[in-house]
């Protein structure tokens, strides 16, 4: 403080302070404090395989896409599938779904997918770790071709045991081409033969050779063999000719031979996505479809794109509606199905859905020429050693690991029919273990999720855009061939999309904390940011700030 | 829209848009304001002038008058020349913030349109809500035409910045803002010959972090003060400048206040804002008619011309004040600011006070006639206050 003996000359012409307020530190006066910390956004969390969408959007949107494409390869080793055919449960957790519409993410998994496969592998140098350790992986299907990726990418080599005669499982037998196109199938497959994969086909487990025959040849066995036995309707005349497998239906139009017993009337029975594949290539096939459900819309397991697809194109739904009797001619060919129809009961069953039961008396017949069973499928426990199996399928811990040394086990044999990307997280998970079993490899942390919900978003900053559609192709132009509906977006339309996220939880530099601190305790630093504690009062003013809830407060004693 | 649709012409404008003009020709950088009736068209011109990008300014959007302030006090506490604009319940919801415009020593503009004050609740024009402002330290004009509003309003930065204290320019409801007269745009390098950048003297300086308006003991603060009062005298010998300046450049001056026929008048009528114009024309009447009768116009009410004042009023035997406003249980408040700077004066004439045309209602040439005939031949002013065209 200045003498006393000040005239109104000496002073400044308002209330300023003498000197600089720097002196001041009043950070002492803190009672909470802000930290920056990167929380898990909901699409990496609801992402079975755990993919840091987050953070290959953020690069997509610098245009980094060769970044992006190796940062899925972290988590997934197949983009350009996933991207098609994965029911993307990230965009069904996407915040931005509760403010306008959700991110399309699975079009970026796409665009990345495609981008890496034209763009990445075919410079990408494959490093030689080859060892002695040596790993057979019985089925090619997505958890199969998952953890071999992962074996090969750390030198493992990997003998994979395909009893088709072409690698991909569900991928190439089951989904359609009009989905999933064979090429992409083949080129995602060509990244394992790239890397050494060596593939046997045309063997069978239990029949051309035992699960004893590989532990005593191989170092471990991963068992991928899938749920491939399909379940029956226990209705009488079943075995009717025109009775057709879905499975095994959608197997023989994949490989483009011709179908026994296919007529100009489908009837498919079942409302899951093996329904809905059997009833759309039915009807390329040239065939009036029916799908028979015994619940309703809401209930149907299959994905709801896939359904609306399916209406859009002409095939109608019969819901509440269950077979009774399959009625056949003279000639033991099926001419039409007895049904009966259903109801909601209150009882609600294992899946947590309303139990349907049968109306009295409400029985009607549905004329058809074929009928295609797709209800379901299981593991084939009898090829199995009694040790590893439970009631319904092989028994194994999160990572794979079975009651038998050296034996692994994942994807659908392991969990029941479930989904392609769960299976290949399945896959990369037990890598991950028969690493840790062969090679003493560190197991990868355990996953610590901070959730970021859309309440703790400050969506103030935000403002509302249109999704990105992609564009289909009419329905008249594919009813009747089996060309891919969707086509790959453009960079632009990519750009656009990866504008729109929200970046939950992890910091994008968007610089609202810096600007608003009251304080200026916010700097940065080498583009990032740090807070100068000394001078932070603890206001929070940043962490409101914040669109994304990347800063949260902390009481003070808890530092 | 194109710059050469506006510049170097006579436009027809309402007073609110002169402002719009005004502002934009002085190159506001900030702009904060809450809309209310009769002003927003001012705001409304001005965010237009911000979008198009015919100027360059940063208009704020805020959610009351209080946050209006409060956005310009800290625009101009960064060093940027900024502008806001008001009425009645959202000046007086300002009022706060006026202290801290005025204490922070930051020349921010003000348009204040003349609304009487609620309830009952009006639109229309009267004095009160800016004289109710008086003490706040803000300088104060009142304007007589569209044009004299887009002049002070450029007029209004520069005596700002030069004084560093904030100015609020004064228009009546309607009688201006709604009425669209013929006004002269000036040309922008004109203007901006006569009102260069804003270099302020004290900023927020994020390297030499000063704290602006803490705590301030009372071994300090009466000094401060003192300078704020320094500020308005100088005001005073500014707005006198730069009125002349003005005229060299646009060929137009106001002066602080505006004798007319006061020469020889026996009885002078003082009078602000609209009125003025109404009691010009029955002033030029009534002299040709032999009454000996002037007007004074105050324009600038603070700081107070008081020598101007003075100095015309000492001449006359009468002064009658019409005031468009009042000081409840007192008088209109033009009357009493005149008598307190004649109160000491050897030679003072008898002063009659009026309140008239509250809440809007029309003052019209018969009521300033009826108050020229009443003034000019009483004996005396029995009454503290006359209030005309009341129903008792």
């Amino acid at each position: 403080m200045k003498k006393l003996d000040l005239r109104v000359k000496d002073y400044p012409e308002l209330a300023i302070s003498w000197e600089t307020t720097l002196i001041n530190k009043t950070g002492t006066w803190r009672t909470f404090y802000p930290k920056y910390l990167s929380k898990t956004p909901p699409c990496n969390y609801y992402c079975p395989a755990n993919e840091n969408i987050q953070k290959y959007i953020a690069l997509s949107l610098k245009g980094e896409f060769e970044e992006a494409y190796l940062t899925i390869l972290e988590k997934n080793p197949f983009p350009s599938i996933t991207g098609r055919v994965c029911y993307h449960p990230c965009e069904t957790g996407c915040n931005r779904g509760k403010f306008d519409e959700s991110i399309a993410i699975h079009t970026i998994e796409r665009f990345i997918g495609d981008y890496g496969l034209n763009f990445v592998e075919p410079k990408r140098r494959i490093e030689k770790l080859t060892n002695d350790k040596k790993v057979a992986i019985i089925g090619s299907g997505p958890s199969g071709l998952s953890c071999a990726y992962y074996l090969l990418s750390n030198g493992v080599k990997v003998t994979i045991l395909e009893r088709e005669e072409y690698p991909g499982g569900i991928l190439f037998y089951g989904i359609p081409s009009y989905r999933l196109p064979k090429e992409i199938v083949k080129r995602e497959v060509e990244k394992l033969i790239k890397r050494g994969a060596k593939f046997i086909f045309g063997k069978e487990l239990g029949k051309d050779f035992s699960l004893d025959d590989l532990t005593k040849e191989y170092d471990a066995v991963f068992l991928a063999i899938g749920a491939q036995i399909e379940q029956e309707l226990g209705v009488p005349n079943e075995e009717a000719k025109g009775v057709l497998m879905g499975l095994e239906f959608l197997k023989t139009i994949n490989l483009k031979r011709k179908i026994k017993d296919f007529g100009k009337n489908v009837l498919v029975i079942g409302g899951g996505n093996t329904a809905i594949d059997c009833a759309r290539t039915a009807l390329r096939k040239g065939a009036k479809v029916k799908i028979l459900y015994r619940r309703t819309k809401e209930e149907m397991p299959a994905v709801k794109e896939e359904v609306e697809e399916a209406i859009k194109e002409g095939i109608e739904i019969i819901f509440l509606t269950a077979p009774v009797r399959v009625i056949k001619d003279k000639k033991g060919k099926v001419k039409g199905l007895e049904c009966v129809k259903m109801k909601l009961s209150e009882e609600v069953d294992e899946t947590g859905r309303r139990k349907p039961i049968p109306i009295k008396d409400s029985n009607f017949v549905i004329k058809c020429d074929t009928i295609i069973k797709a209800i379901g499928e299981r593991v084939d426990l009898n090829i199995l050693p009694k040790e590893i199996i439970s009631k319904r399928t092989i028994l194994a811990d999160e990572f794979g690991k079975t009651n038998i040394e050296k034996v692994f086990a994942g994807g659908d044999c392991v969990t029941g029919p479930k989904t392609v990307v769960e299976a290949i997280a399945y896959g990369r998970r037990a890598a991950a273990f028969i690493l840790h079993y062969l090679k003493n490899y560190e197991l990868p942390p355990k996953e610590i999720f901070n959730l970021v919900d859309y309440e703790n978003l400050n969506t103030y900053y935000f403002e509302k855009q249109k999704r990105i559609e992609e564009s289909k192709l009419p329905v008249n132009k594919r009813k009747r061939n089996f060309k891919e509906i969707i086509a790959t977006l453009s960079d632009q339309d990519i750009k656009y999309e990866a504008g729109r996220c929200f970046s939950c939880g992890v910091c994008n530099k968007c610089d609202n904390c810096y600007v608003f601190c009251p304080d200026l305790a916010i700097l940065k630093k080498n583009g990032e940011y740090e807070i100068l504690y000394d001078y932070c009062k603890g206001c929070g003013v940043c962490a409101h700030e914040c669109p994304r809830n990347v800063i949260s407060m902390f009481f003070e004693e808890e530092k | 829209m194109k710059e050469g649709l506006i510049y170097g012409k006579k436009k027809v404008v309402t007073g609110n848009h002169a402002v719009s003009y005004g502002v934009l020709l002085s190159r506001a950088e900030v702009i904060a304001a809450y809309p209310i009736t009769p002003q927003t068209q001012i705001v409304e011109l001005l965010s237009e002038f911000c979008a198009s990008g015919l100027l360059k300014a940063k208009f704020i959007k805020v959610e009351s008058e209080h946050s209006a302030m409060a956005a310009c006090v800290g625009a101009a506490a960064a060093g940027c020349r900024t502008f806001t604009a008001t009425s009645a319940h959202g000046l007086a919801l300002m009022h706060e913030m006026l202290h801290w415009a005025v204490g922070g020593r930051l020349p921010i503009v003000l348009a204040n349109v003349n609304r009487a004050m609620g309830p009952g609740w009006s639109v229309w024009t009267d004095q009160n809500d800016s004289l109710s402002q008086r003490d706040v330290g803000f300088v104060q004009f009142y304007c007589e035409s569209n044009q004299e509003v887009l002049d002070t309003t450029i007029q209004a930065f520069k005596i700002a910045e030069t004084c560093l204290i904030p100015v609020m320019l004064v228009l009546d409801a309607f009688v201006l803002s709604h009425t669209s007269e013929p006004v002269d745009i000036p040309y922008q390098e004109d203007v901006d010959k006569f009102l260069p950048p804003y270099k302020p003297k004290y900023f927020l300086d994020i390297n030499d972090p000063r704290a602006f308006g803490g705590l301030t003991s009372p071994d300090h603060y009466y000094e401060i003060r003192y300078k704020i009062e320094e500020a308005h005298r100088k005001a005073l010998k500014v707005s006198e400048e730069v009125d002349n300046e003005f005229y060299q450049i646009f060929g137009r001056k106001y002066g602080l206040v505006e004798s007319y026929q006061c020469e020889d008048a026996k009885l002078i009528l003082v009078t602000s804002g609209t009125i003025t114009g109404t009691a010009r024309q029955v002033i030029d009447e009534e002299r040709s008619k032999g009454k000996r009768v002037g007007l004074l116009k105050i324009r600038l009410f603070r700081p107070s011309p008081i020598p101007q004042i003075k100095e015309i009023l000492t001449k006359a035997e009468r002064v009658a004040v019409i005031d468009r406003n009042i000081s409840f249980g007192h008088s209109g408040i033009f009357c009493q600011e005149i008598k307190s700077i004649l109160y000491n004066e050897i030679r003072k004439p008898m002063i009659f006070g009026f309140v008239i045309g509250l809440g809007g209602r029309d003052v019209v040439p018969d009521d300033i006639r009826e108050i020229i005939d009443f003034a000019y031949k009483a004996d005396y002013p029995e009454e503290m206050v006359y209030f005309r065209g009341v129903r008792l």
